[in-house]
């Protein structure tokens, strides 16, 4: 099952163990033993909740090396739309792109553009398709990772388009092989990410066989250079190719605002994406044909990888859209026999994930449901995180699984230390 | 008991149990009308514990979806209710025990698109017209009683495909 590792990796030289990780986790994948925190491969979604929660910097995202770019003959930089976001109305996005260039990469590739034809594209899709609505974005692998573990009934919901990233990449690298003569795994394509998910999906896609991109660099790893670079040299690159509408995509609300489809909505944020998919599967919002939805509160401007934080990326790349002019720079036949040759389609299944059962036999798992029950009758409920689990009946759960005992609860411990016998079921032998 | 006439409400909440079998496991929740801040916690709690129990997703899918409607029904309708989740070997059954107005016309009330939601109810995404008959739709047995100003019991069951059990 466990194919890949996570985007996000613990430090043991800097984790001291406090559990604030684990108990932001929200799919409950860390456990804390012996001081240090460790990332359950099954459960992570590289949402990144835990780099952001760690103050001691003990969690990194896995992000590529400036080695890595000597792999390869000639090297790309796709940015995520989210970098033309961290500077101020002084920095256009072509002095994003020639500062880019500066740190290494023999070319760097805009993403926009791609962002309001995969916007077209969706439209013609939602036009055609049958359901089951609501159809739901694959934009944020964050939230298409949730919906294989937690909701596998949504996977028909998807839509079977793959990512602006991930096409523009595609593109380029056919491209520039026949331009260049070279083959295409001479070329190394990196993304300039806002975010871990994004690291993870380059490193074991969904819907794809294996992504057009090579790996990823941190937006805060390179910012620093960047800055230095772009004050260095005022130059800039060309911007023709870029869609101020698709700009847009950088923040919660952006797909649907360059869709022609208003029937949609945009959920921000784990717990109301959790809260809507819930009601999703429980057969509700079937009046609506689109749903966005973000990992992040304020859609990619927030992922944790970013420096400018959300509220002024989000004005940096509103008021940028707006400079450029808010239209459109696709033509809409070209869309169309695009998607005449299936040009956008996911090229493989998205298939379920489901999360260990209690156990296979449903006679097992019942006996196993109820000496939970019983397990968390005794603990305090406090949820402290002490044990290593993040709550009460996360380590329930750990111990009928035979992951965790009863005796690492600090409060079961005190009550054995004062002479209280902490479970009344053991009997004579306690 | 009136056998002669189904459709007419009966003296006594009947207590329906379509799906026979040795109960496995099962439990109680109470649902309280007008409840609308936990709208569907009780529908959301039963699926954790059925995926805990390694039921398959149609089973999972199907069952929330009843579970839901009926809870959202409890709440828009009724004063009160107790929602009894029995596990049998291969099939879960729902009983939805409640107190309140009742249903004067229980044929009306399983026709396709015959809902008393206020417009309201509706915009909140509750009652989409869909309710009894769209339980029944998604269970493998149903059955339905009431008495008027008294309260309705509505049971359900759906199996769960021995054989596809465990399978991926
Ligand atoms: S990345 Fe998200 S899901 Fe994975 S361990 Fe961190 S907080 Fe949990
Ligand atoms: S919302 Fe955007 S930045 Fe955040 S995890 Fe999803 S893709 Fe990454």
């Amino acid at each position: 099952m466990i194919d890949r590792p996570h985007a996000v990796a613990t430090d043991p030289g800097k984790c001291i163990g406090c559990v604030a990780c684990s108990q932001a986790c929200p799919t409950k994948a860390i456990r804390v033993r012996n001081d240090l925190a460790a990332i359950d491969d099954e459960l992570c979604i590289d949402c990144g909740t835990c780099i952001e929660a760690c103050a001691y910097d003990a969690i990194r995202p896995r992000t590529s090396s400036p080695a890595d770019l000597r792999k390869f003959k000639y090297t790309v930089a796709v940015p995520s739309l989210t970098l033309y976001a961290q500077f101020g109305d002084d920095v256009l996005p072509g002095r994003v792109l020639h500062g880019l260039r500066q740190l290494g990469f023999d070319e760097t590739y805009d993403i926009s553009w791609m962002c309001e034809m995969v916007a077209s594209a969706t439209d013609a899709f939602l036009s055609e398709s049958k359901g089951p609505w609501p159809k739901i974005s694959v934009t944020c692998p964050a939230v298409v990772r949730l919906i294989q573990i937690r909701y596998p009934d949504l996977i028909p919901n998807l839509v079977p388009i793959e990512t602006p990233r991930e096409l523009a990449a595609k593109l380029r690298r056919r491209r520039l092989a026949a331009e260049r003569g070279l083959d295409p795994s001479e070329i190394g394509m990196f993304f300039i990410t806002p975010c871990t998910a994004i690291i993870h999906s380059i490193e074991s896609p969904e819907g794809l066989e294996a992504s057009y991109l090579d790996g990823a660099f941190a937006i805060t790893d390179v910012y620093g250079q960047l800055l230095k670079a772009i004050k260095h040299d005022p130059g800039s690159d060309s911007t023709e190719m870029i869609s101020p509408r698709g700009l847009r995509w950088a923040m919660a609300g952006g797909e649907i605002s360059s869709m022609r489809n208003a029937n949609t909505i945009t959920v921000r944020g784990l717990r109301d994406v959790v809260y809507v998919f819930d009601r999703i599967e429980s057969g509700t919002f079937q009046g609506l044909d689109f749903i966005e939805a973000y990992i992040c509160p304020g859609g990619c401007v927030g992922g944790q990888l970013t420096v400018a934080g959300r509220y002024l990326a989000q004005r940096n790349i509103r008021q940028l859209a707006r400079r450029m002019g808010d239209q459109g720079a696709v033509k809409e036949e070209k869309v169309r026999s695009l998607l005449r040759d299936h040009f956008f389609d996911i090229e493989s299944e998205i298939r379920a994930r489901q999360v260990r059962p209690l156990a296979r036999d449903l006679r097992q798992a019942i006996a196993l449901k109820r000496e939970k029950d019983a397990l968390l009758e005794h603990l305090p409920r406090k949820d402290c995180a002490a044990c290593g689990a993040p709550d009460c009946e996360t380590l329930a759960d750990d111990i009928v699984r035979g992951n965790a005992k009863l005796a690492d609860c600090v409060f079961v411990r005190l009550e054995e230390l004062e002479g209280k016998p902490a479970l009344q079921q053991g009997g004579d032998d306690a | 008991m009136n056998a002669d006439e189904p459709t007419t409400p009966r003296d006594e909440p009947l207590e329906p149990h379509p799906a026979e079998g040795e109960v496995l496991y099962k439990e109680t929740f109470r649902i309280i009308g007008n409840d609308f801040e936990h709208g569907g916690e009780a529908a959301a709690r039963v699926k954790a514990i059925l995926k805990q129990l390694a039921f398959p997703t149609d089973a999972i899918r199907r069952l929330s979806i009843a579970n839901f409607e009926a809870e959202m029904n409890v709440i828009m309708y009724a004063d009160d209710a107790e929602m009894e989740l029995a596990v049998l070997p291969d099939a879960v059954r729902v009983t939805f025990a409640d107190h309140g107005q009742g249903i004067p016309d229980i044929a009306w009330a399983m026709q396709e698109g015959n809902s008393t939601a206020t417009p309201e109810m509706r915009a909140r995404g509750f009652g989409a017209g869909l309710g009894l008959p769209n339980i029944k739709r998604n269970s493998d047995e149903f059955s339905i009683s009431s008495i008027v100003s008294v309260g309705t019991t509505l049971c359900y069951v759906v199996y769960v495909n021995g054989s596809n059990r465990g399978a991926q």
